[in-house]
């Protein structure tokens, strides 16, 4: 197979799962760089394996999977904490693409805040909890899909989103967001 | 009456996660990020065949280290405590430094990852401080040429760490700039 049509059988086998791979990259990420990143670095990968990945029933399931461990390697890697900036957050610049407004400025100002402040309530939970809220409850994995995406028994999942969602309450109770 | 708080409060931390936005992806993006991986994909392979064809292999028998063409044999593996190899370089004039690695056993799936101290940059890579490969290592020598460049005279250490499965083994190269 030529280059140019290893390219081509690629783009037909990855493409039809760009959204949900680039919406799994935002949520474990949270921002917009390091979900780029992530995303690219998967479809390197991927790439290099085209030959496993035209066998593979799924692909979609499988390259979730493969994102999922290229961010927790990297994270282990580097061992470092996810960087929250406003420019990069999910209300800075690019973020206000994905809020849909309505035609009262009050109400989207208000959900503009509300927004903000579960942004900062997930910035303080660990990697581990706020992903699997952010899939559970935001993206609606169930959690027999979060334990093959992640590996994490489903016992171990319940709980961590138990503790996710108590966590966010209590952060957002104390400042007001919901009382 | 708390439980019927604490129900309410759950319920409105799940109305809030529901309503969590995620912008969309830039419209090029997805077309960019096709071309890269290709691209990229095509260039790992070609290195992948380049160690592969100089005999690849190292795992955790690593023995020696070839640089600026003076071969440093060693039957022992590599430790912190050894003198550590060095290269002098010219400030922006670029130079291939050849790190040999030899190894008992050929090895699969073997990850190589190159770090560069500040100023020092891998020709083909700017701006990348960490370069990664997937290898395969046959029993033997591995040749494995990296083309550096100065951007800075400050220098440092150049680390390149091989792993395979569980183990891995890290070797250190200085680099001084004059």
């Amino acid at each position: 197979m030529s280059t140019a049509e290893q390219s081509l059988a690629f783009e037909r086998l990855v493409r039809p799962h760009f959204d949900r791979l680039y919406r799994l990259a935002w949520r474990l990420t949270g921002a917009k760089a390091e979900a780029e990143d992530l995303f690219q670095e998967l479809l390197v990968k991927a790439y290099s394996k085209l030959d496993d990945l035209v066998e593979i029933e799924e692909p979609g399931s499988w390259l979730c999977r493969v994102m999922y461990n290229l961010f927790i390697d990297e994270r282990r890697r580097f061992a470092r904490q996810r960087l929250h900036t406003v420019d990069e957050g999910h209300l800075g610049g690019d973020g206000l693409e994905g809020l849909p407004g309505t035609e009262n400025p009050v109400l989207d100002n208000e959900r503009l805040e509300r927004i903000n402040e579960l942004d900062n309530a997930l910035a303080q939970l660990s990697d581990d909890h706020r992903v699997v809220v952010l899939l559970h409850d935001t993206e609606g994995y169930k959690l027999s899909e979060i334990e093959e995406l992640t590996g994490i028994p489903v016992g171990t999942v319940k709980s961590r989103l138990h503790r996710a969602r108590a966590r966010l309450r209590e952060i957002l109770v104390a400042n007001g967001t919901i009382s | 009456m708390q439980n019927t708080d604490t129900n309410r409060q759950d319920q409105e931390v799940l109305e809030l996660l529901k309503d969590y936005p995620m912008p969309a992806a830039d419209a090029a993006f997805y077309d960019q990020a096709l071309v890269r991986a290709t691209h990229e994909g095509s260039r790992r392979q070609r290195n992948k065949w380049m160690l592969t064809g100089f005999g690849a292999a190292v795992a955790a028998t690593i023995a020696a280290w070839m640089i600026g063409g003076m071969l440093l044999n060693d039957p022992q593996l590599p430790d912190a405590e050894m003198t550590i190899p060095g290269v002098t370089m010219a400030l922006a004039e670029p130079r291939t430094v050849n790190l040999v690695f030899a190894s008992a056993t050929a090895l699969d799936s073997a990850t190589l990852t190159v770090s560069l101290p500040d100023g020092i940059e891998l020709s083909g890579f700017p701006g990348q401080r960490e370069i990664t490969w997937e290898t395969s290592l046959n029993e033997g020598k591995n040749l494995l040429p990296l083309t550096l460049v100065a951007l800075t005279p400050v220098g440092g250490e150049l680390l390149a760490r091989l792993e395979h499965e569980d183990r891995d083994r890290t070797f250190r190269l200085r680099v001084d700039v004059t």
